[in-house]
């Protein structure tokens, strides 16, 4: 075992990723998401990959740059943004004239993907639709993400796409959150969104999958297509078994908070430093646990011995308060020594009590593991400075993904770009920026 | 009718997805992962036309098997174990018996991908991990799922479920409403985004193979793969050296983009641009769209009140809809998002579709979930060639094998090879 794990190491290492191929080397994909967090998420996965990704932004930059929690502004743009621009290249181009848009067309005839979250309703009417595309280059594969895709009776609604729609939706906060116990709820009783953008996250994470289909169809037939993805299905598709379960019992899953209709315990517990996660939900580790907790006459009691007596909703807040008894004078450090001190020396599944802190995102980085496994990247950078990124979570043996850089100035690029892929001399490049183009 | 909407009407029909090619056709997938966090990745490639061939434990099988909500099984099957388990081959196989193992890597040398989610390092000794498998078949690129990954301080058999990523990565801590405690995601979604994220490297890795001719090992940790998705957490708390703080229902980022109380259930207010801001200043006939004043708006309107008004108004606006309300959707059944599928055992069963939606190749659900080693003759008659008498006398070694007589593992009562259910939804056990 040892072996395998100094093998793995040594071989899927992020540090040692430096000098291996990528896996999509010279795929080109140009970028169009102006204001959309998911469309970049699918070009950085992308990009991570090897990808060469041209991101266009209106002159003036990319209005996602101004997206500013708590008004930290780098360097003129948003924290946002700078998550999210790894191994681009940035040029800026105007939609809003004639020539700009030919410009783009003349880009996207030598992509091999283009990635854009303005819809057919805005792409269209400026013959930058799939359709128009693929006329002259029928290669052409072509990512749209929108709220609610580009056909079905609401494809026409007029939305901009963004992360809280997606995430109403898709049916997350339905179920996530604590219920109203006693008549009308207090203000946290109520369906609750995931804090981070999870709903454009996921809606990029699909557009790559899509892309990266899509690349072996044309690896078979040398013809590209169109790929749509609804950022309201992206997370939809992530909740468990809301569809199945409604078809075959006419149920849907419903919010519960700390507590589950399926498995307990598996809930957060109040601990001396915090929260904690706890889970012992089978038979065997639930008599574990009640050893643990110094209760094992527990395992034996009539409202906890099987599964079905321990998800009663009445059985699973005794249990709750019996064990935060417990884990309140406790750190989550100290539970988790103290689970894993019982659990050694057991196997299958009594075993299976399972916990970890509820981390708060300093702690986080203070855990040396993430570091160790090369989850995090420091990246130096001329214009924004030291930043820490989140790396690609991949950790791949043959073709590790990268990042290669952070993030550029709007049209920082542009010299590279339109003269080496459009043949553009200095003068068509100034005359395009006095016009107001560029 | 716009010529988009023409375009897009034929190019997505439902109806012509049968007779379009499926992208990873000759793909083989071998399976060996249960619950969640492994399975789901092999149905994202399935959807797409590989050949998944999910091996369990004979008898009792993958454990999900038994996760059923609140106790109700359909046809003997729960309907938490089908949405993560379709177009796959059901083969009953005992690894951890040297025989077992022989015939797991006897299939995994005609594969293309393993996806495995054990405990880290249990392939291995059993004899059938990555660099095993690999010097029979170099161009194996093979997923290792884990809660921590394969190598690292957490890694050495540290048990982890989905709910572990949710805590460990910093994503409940950020989630939930200021003053009161962090808040677990009432779903996998460690297990399902991690899934996602694991197809994605197969896919890449699939391209990198068709130049080098090499396959790979892909290690996702599921904790990692929440870090990944937690947006501007890292750069804030390392540039502030504090955390982030849970903000409830509003996104601080877009103000006052947030989810809103209102007369029937709850509504999104989306506010990207200053456009959109105006719109809504412009609505609630006040000098600033401040979230206060959008809850003042929203509580006495109804979800399709709020909707009509932001469409005429130019801002953005959605209800907050359960499962429900999507299984009842005509727009996401005209979508094939929800898939009516007439699967050949079960009859009538309406499953999650595929996500994204490709005009040439499109995904597609084929069957869905079937007992323990339903699909034992194919696989090792057909894909291995082994004769009739080889496979009983490995049967009654127990080292391939069927399902246990329990819901969950077991077919439908009565079914015969056809449609058992005569479209009925209700099955007869509980």
């Amino acid at each position: 075992m040892r072996g395998f794990e100094d093998w793995a190491k040594e071989a899927t290492d992020p540090k040692n990723a430096a000098g291996k191929p990528e896996a999509l080397p010279g795929l080109r994909v140009l970028e169009l998401s102006p204001g959309h967090f998911g469309g970049m998420v699918a070009a950085s996965v992308l990009a991570e990959f090897g990808a060469e990704v041209i991101k266009v932004e209106a002159p003036g930059g990319d209005p996602a740059r101004n997206y500013v929690p708590e008004g930290i502004v780098i360097a003129g743009t948003g924290l946002p943004f700078l998550s999210e621009a790894r191994n681009r290249k940035f040029v800026t181009l105007s939609l809003e004239d004639e020539e700009g848009v030919r410009i783009f067309r003349r880009l996207a005839a030598v992509s091999d993907v283009v990635v854009e979250t303005e819809g057919p309703a805005r792409m269209d009417p400026l013959g930058l639709g799939y359709e128009f595309l693929a006329r002259d280059h029928p290669a052409i594969i072509y990512l749209s993400l929108s709220t609610y895709g580009v056909f079905g009776p609401d494809a026409s609604r007029r939305v901009k796409d963004s992360d809280i729609l997606c995430q109403a939706l898709s049916g997350v906060p339905y179920v996530t959150g604590d219920p109203e116990e006693n008549g009308p709820g207090e203000e946290f009783q109520v369906p609750t969104r995931t804090g981070n953008w999870h709903g454009w996250f996921a809606q990029g994470l699909w557009g790559a999958l899509g892309v990266l289909a899509a690349l072996m169809h044309r690896d078979a037939t040398g013809r590209g297509q169109m790929v749509d993805v609804a950022g309201a299905e992206a997370m939809m598709k992530f909740v468990d078994y809301n569809i199945t379960w409604m078809h075959t019992a006419g149920r849907e899953r419903r919010r519960t908070g700390k507590f589950d209709p399926a498995v307990f315990p598996y809930t957060y517990i109040r601990c001396r430093d915090g929260y904690t996660f706890i889970a012992a939900y089978n038979d065997e580790a639930f008599e574990s646990l009640m050893h643990i907790i110094g209760r094992p006459e527990l395992a034996a009691d009539p409202r906890f011995r099987s599964g079905a007596d321990r998800t009663r909703i009445e059985n699973e807040k005794v249990l709750h308060a019996i064990l935060e008894e417990w884990s309140g004078t406790r750190t989550a450090d100290e539970i988790l020594r103290e689970i894993e001190r019982y659990t050694s020396k057991k196997s299958g599944h009594g075993a299976a009590v399972v916990t970890g802190r509820v981390n708060r995102p300093l702690e986080t980085l203070s855990e040396s593991n993430w570091w160790e496994r090369g989850c995090f990247s420091r990246v130096d950078d001329p214009v924004y400075g030291n930043l820490l990124l989140a790396a690609p979570p991949w950790k791949m043996s043959g073709t590790p993904p990268r990042i290669r850089s952070v993030c550029r100035p709007p049209g920082a690029d542009n010299e590279e770009v339109y003269a080496k892929l459009l043949g553009m001399t200095g003068r068509d490049l100034s005359s395009l920026r006095a016009r107001g183009i560029l | 009718m716009s010529g988009f909407e023409e375009f897009a009407r034929d190019a997505f029909s439902l109806s012509g997805i049968p007779s379009k090619p499926e992208v990873l056709k000759g793909i083989r997938v071998l399976e060996l992962a249960t619950r969640i966090f492994g399975p789901a990745t092999a149905d994202y490639l399935g959807e797409f036309g590989a050949e998944v061939i999910k091996v369990e434990l004979p008898l009792t099988g993958d454990l999900m098997r038994y996760v059923a909500p609140e106790g109700f099984f359909w046809q003997e099957i729960s309907p938490a174990f089908l949405p993560q388990n379709r177009n796959k081959l059901h083969v009953g196989v005992d690894v951890r018996l040297p025989e077992g193992r022989d015939l797991f890597t006897r299939i995994a040398e005609k594969s293309d991908v393993v996806v495995e989610n054990l405990r880290a390092g249990t392939m291995d000794r059993w004899g059938i991990g990555y660099s095993q498998l690999r010097e029979k078949n170099p161009g194996l690129v093979y997923a290792a799922n884990s809660g921590f990954g394969q190598w690292g301080p957490f890694a050495k058999g540290r048990a982890s479920y989905d709910a572990t990523a949710q805590a460990v990565s910093g994503m409940s801590a950020i989630t939930g409403f200021p003053g009161h405690p962090p808040v677990r995601v009432g779903l996998w979604i460690g297990d399902f985004t991690g899934s996602l994220f694991s197809a994605i490297a197969i896919l890449a890795a699939l391209q990198a193979r068709r130049r080098s001719g090499e396959g790979q090992l892909i290690d996702l940790a599921q904790a990692e793969a929440l870090i990944r998705a937690l947006d501007w957490t890292w750069l804030y708390s390392d540039i502030t050296g504090r955390d982030r703080e849970r903000t409830g229902n509003r996104d601080v980022t877009i103000p006052p983009s947030g989810i809103y109380r209102c007369a029937d259930g709850f509504v999104a207010v989306s506010a990207r641009d200053e456009a959109e801001r105006s719109a809504i200043a412009r609505t609630l006939g006040a000098p600033e769209a401040t979230p206060e004043a959008v809850a003042a708006f929203a509580a006495p309107r109804t979800h399709a009140e709020i909707v009509r008004i932001s469409e005429e108004a130019g801002f953005s606006a959605a209800p907050v809809q359960g499962g429900r309300d999507q299984y009842r959707d005509p727009h996401l059944r005209a979508r094939g998002t929800v898939w009516e599928l007439d699967d050949p055992l079960y009859g009538r069963i309406d499953e999650f579709g595929p996500v994204p939606k490709l005009s040439e190749s499109p995904g597609r659900i084929k069957w869905t979930a079937k007992p323990v080693g339903y699909h034992n003759e194919e696989v090792f008659g057909s894909l291995l060639g082994l004769s009739g008498e080889e496979r009983e006398e490995l049967e009654r070694k127990k080292v391939i094998g069927r399902w246990a007589d329990a819901p969950g593992a077991r077919p439908p009562r009565g079914a015969t090879a056809g449609p058992a259910d005569g479209g009925r939804k209700e099955g007869p056990a509980r």
